[in-house]
């Protein structure tokens, strides 16, 4: 294969890569502050991209404002489904909460199709354009835009984690939670937070990528999953992991299209991921081995 | 002997009353509903297990269903195998998936079943639209032939319905049986307390995998009466959605008996086919409550695991006990 | 022979020993008791006796052949039970409930076999339910027969989780602080209980904070101090060792 050829798919790979590491990091965020594995997450991407492309259709506001208002949206989203389903269970038993999480997937997909429509929906790029030449390869300019704007959310949530009072709240929860409410923190602020940050992150995620994929209300079980996968792979509850686990994905799965076949790039991704939890549960980059009963 | 006979009546009542179904029911739609609800009595009772009993959740217990389905299609139609033999491959297969998949992942702490689940789930379904030569791949597999017993063929809806009924009728007996005794006493135990399981002498892994692997043979069984009913399979049927429901389907039944879980998966089967048992039916009540299922079923799992995470066996529980306390 | 015979046993977590070249025997038919200040590691070392912990070097074995190693499951098959600090009861099942559990290590059937009633699953079945209400009334529990472990008072807890690890049939039972929160007539009930069941063939090994308990049942005592043993003897002696003496008296004046 040809340098340029190569150079095609690891764009294309750091491409799905930057959107599975905004997904996955969601999946981190709230596995951290609460333990539970939130398979609603997906939701939050399709719903990023639903939202956005319905307020720029509807009030024909111009397209950073829809896509701001789209991710307003869905973090609104996240904090009342943590409001009215996550909080009232009150014991925290995580088996519990994770089933709970199924079901608000479910319900929030079908009501997805209710109120938008069962079709296929698109968002225009944000910048209109020609691709950028690198050495060969073409990048689309959405995919700048990708890639800027996931770096713009890792490093405003980098900040907010070790510069602010509330990420430091957060980590704290994510070390102990009984500790940190213990010494006065608002532990169920912190989770709202938590799904607030992982909805606009989702959402960003769905509404960044709408352009080139179009969205409709059921692409959020698909890149759910592998999300999912990302934050596995990379390990669950650190967020650089969930970066990096993202990205890493996103390039195996580009990988197995240039050198296998695109039928199986799905079957990579879940391989990966089983892989992962049978051989090495906590992931690549977490030194955790609390995963063993 | 008396106190023994009165405790018999209902159940015995009921199994009459299944049985002479088809002397009373002459609606052949009604009657494949009917078989339906049998399909996923057996479906959910290993759920049942998993869930109510063992307290695991599996994510992807749809491929098992399709295993099952596939494996009995295959052997029935390409090989020309009796139905026998296709029921007894989808057994081995759904055990052989179920103890793979179970190992590895239960040695794992709680909710790593449910991701591996979740991952083995969406690969299955990849596999049966790849696997062309034995699953017919996207278009799906069909002429499955009726099950043969001898040379009386259970042909639609008379056929079927018996035997699914005959089916789901023994399992009941069998995990009864299971969860009366030590088994079912372990796994309420290890549900109850894992440290406190252990130190009881109780292997919980291995439990855990004997119990998983049960549920996955349930569904592989589910799966090859599905195929023999409908003649058909494709691999739509079997997704991620199809898990969900089942979930839905074993929450709602709740956990510690058998009985909540067979009345939430006979109602919650019934529902989208409501136009069978009320006959009045207009289509287009029909239509709306097909399309509002799946997000019912969603909001559903919501409000029993925050409002009433014993479902229907938590609710029958209550009531005898009030009835005990009142007597 | 000893009964169980505990060699150089270390267990490190990090930079952390929390138990450092433990060595000690435990005769059969007597009560040890292990004790000392808190963080002394006898939780630690509890739970590397029975299975739920590994040590990172040493051995234990019991009645000759090696322990170390063996999953908790297998270390009751062998014949070595215990008890919880936390008690680890079945909340949602009947105390008699509970102690047919712990039948489980002694009887044996299995899925099949109990799916198809196979012949001797009933008397099975009927001979672990006898000696279950056995054992309740043992321990005076047969009251408690049919009420779900929840209901259960703090004090008869314990007795119940007693009574469930005595139904595995152990030779060596471990109990982790079975007087913690008891108050004194309960704490002389515990004493009856646990002669009762020396006096019935079981070997006793017993982490306790009470003194008054321990210095009364106990015919050798351990002394635990930040992971290393500093003294081992009968209580009349314990009692005087001037480095028992300095690690309790010590650990007192850091409370302050």
């Amino acid at each position: 294969m040809g340098g340029s050829e190569l150079l095609q798919f690891v764009i294309s790979g750091l491409k799905n890569g930057s959107i599975y590491a905004l997904v996955s990091l969601g999946f981190t965020i709230v596995y951290a502050s609460t333990g539970v594995i939130n398979f609603a997450q997906g939701e939050f991407y399709m719903l990023g991209g639903m939202f956005s492309v319905w307020v720029f259709a509807t009030f024909g506001l111009p397209l950073p404002l829809a896509a701001l208002l789209g991710i307003l949206l869905t973090a609104a989203v996240g904090v009342v489904f943590e409001l009215l389903a996550i909080r009232p269970r009150k014991d925290g038993d995580q088996l519990a909460l994770i089933i709970i999480t199924v079901g608000g997937s479910l319900l929030l997909s079908s009501l997805a199709r209710h109120f938008f429509g069962p079709d296929e929906l698109a968002l225009p790029a944000f910048t209109a354009g020609p691709s950028v030449r690198l050495f060969g390869a073409a990048i689309e300019r959405q995919t700048l835009w990708i890639w800027g704007l996931t770096l713009v959310a890792v490093v405003l949530l980098n900040w907010v984690y070790n510069k602010t009072k509330l990420g430091r709240a957060m980590r704290a929860c994510a070390i102990d939670r009984d500790a940190a409410r213990l010494v006065g923190i608002d532990t169920r602020m912190v989770v709202t937070v938590s799904f607030a940050l992982a909805a606009a992150l989702g959402g960003l995620a769905g509404l960044s990528v709408a352009p080139l994929t179009q969205t409709a209300f059921d692409v959020g079980a698909r890149v759910g999953v592998k999300g999912f996968a990302a934050a596995i792979l990379g390990g669950l509850g650190n967020p650089i992991a969930a970066v990096a686990g993202g990205l890493m994905l996103g390039l195996i799965e580009s990988m197995s299209i240039a050198y296998l076949s695109s039928t199986y790039k799905d079957a990579v991704s879940l391989g990966v991921l089983l892989l992962v939890l049978f051989v090495r549960p906590q992931g690549l980059f977490t030194r955790s081995r609390k995963e063993k009963v | 002997m008396r106190a023994k006979l009165l405790r018999f009546t209902p159940m015995a009542l009921i199994t009459l009353a299944i049985a002479a179904g088809p002397l009373f029911i002459d609606d052949r739609y009604l009657l494949k509903v009917l078989t339906f609800v049998a399909i996923n009595v057996v479906i959910v009772t290993g759920m049942a297990l998993l869930f109510g009993y063992a307290g695991q959740i599996s994510m992807g217990h749809a491929a098992f269903y399709g295993i099952g389905a596939y494996a009995s299609g295959y052997a029935t139609t390409t090989l020309g195998l009796p139905w026998i033999v296709g029921l007894f491959a989808a057994i081995v297969f759904s055990a052989v998936g179920g103890v793979l998949l179970a190992l590895p992942s239960l040695r794992l702490k709680g909710h790593y079943l449910a991701m591996a689940t979740l991952g083995f789930g969406e690969l299955m379904k990849i596999a049966f639209i790849e696997a062309q030569p034995i699953t017919g791949g996207p278009d799906g597999l069909g002429g499955i032939p009726y099950p043969r017993i001898g040379s009386f063929e259970m042909a639609a809806p008379v056929g079927t319905y018996l035997l699914a009924w005959g089916i789901a009728g023994l399992v009941l007996l069998l995990v009864r049986n299971v969860v009366t005794q030590r088994p079912g006493r372990a796994m309420r135990a290890l549900h109850g307390s894992e440290l406190g399981a252990m130190a009881c002498g109780i292997d919980i892994v291995g439990l855990k995998v004997r119990v998983f692997t049960v549920s996955a043979v349930l569904a592989g069984i589910a799966g090859s009466l599905y195929a023999h009913l409908v003649g058909f399979v494709s691999p739509s049927t079997f997704s991620l959605h199809l898990s969900v429901i089942l979930i839905a389907m074993a929450v709602v039944g709740g956990s510690g008996s058998l009985a909540g879980p067979a009345i939430a998966a006979t109602l919650l089967t019934l529902v989208p086919f409501a136009d069978a048992i009320i006959p009045g039916l207009s289509r287009d009540a029909l239509a709306l409550i097909q399309d509002w299922e799946a997000d019912v079923y969603g909001l559903i799992i919501i409000l029993v695991m925050l409002f009433a995470p014993g479902g229907v066996s938590g609710f029958m529980r209550r009531r005898r006990a009030v009835a005990r306390d009142a007597s | 022979m000893s009964l169980l015979e505990v060699r150089d046993v270390t267990r490190r977590f990090g930079g952390l020993t929390a138990v450092d070249n433990v060595s000690f025997d435990v005769h059969e038919g007597s009560i040890k008791a292990i004790i000392g200040p808190n963080g002394a590691g006898k939780s630690t070392l509890f739970n590397v006796l029975t299975g739920f912990d590994q040590p990172c070097e040493g051995t234990v074995s019991f009645k000759g052949s090696e322990l170390t190693g063996e999953r908790p499951h297998k270390v009751v098959l062998r014949g070595v039970a215990r008890t919880f600090q936390n008690t680890q009861l079945f909340e949602e099942m009947t105390a008699l409930e509970n102690v047919l559990v712990g039948r489980h290590a002694r009887t044996k059937t299995g899925f099949l076999a109990a799916a198809l009633r196979l012949p001797g699953t009933r008397s099975e079945e009927r001979l672990a339910r006898q000696e279950a209400e056995r054992l309740l009334r043992l321990v005076g529990l047969e009251e408690w027969s049919e009420s779900p472990a929840a209901d259960m008072p703090h004090g008869l807890r314990r007795l119940l989780e007693i009574a469930r690890a005595l139904a595995t049939g152990p030779t060596l039972m471990l109990l982790d602080e079975p007087a913690a929160g008891l108050n004194n007539s309960e704490t002389s009930r515990l004493a009856d209980a646990l002669y009762r069941i020396r006096d019935a063939g079981v070997t006793l090994v017993v982490v306790e904070h009470d003194m008054g308990l321990v210095m009364e049942i106990s015919d050798e005592i351990v002394v635990l101090d930040r992971g290393s043993k500093i003294a081992e003897g009968p209580p009349r002696l314990i009692q005087k060792d001037p480095e028992v003496l300095r690690a309790y008296l010590g650990q007192e004046a850091d409370d302050e």
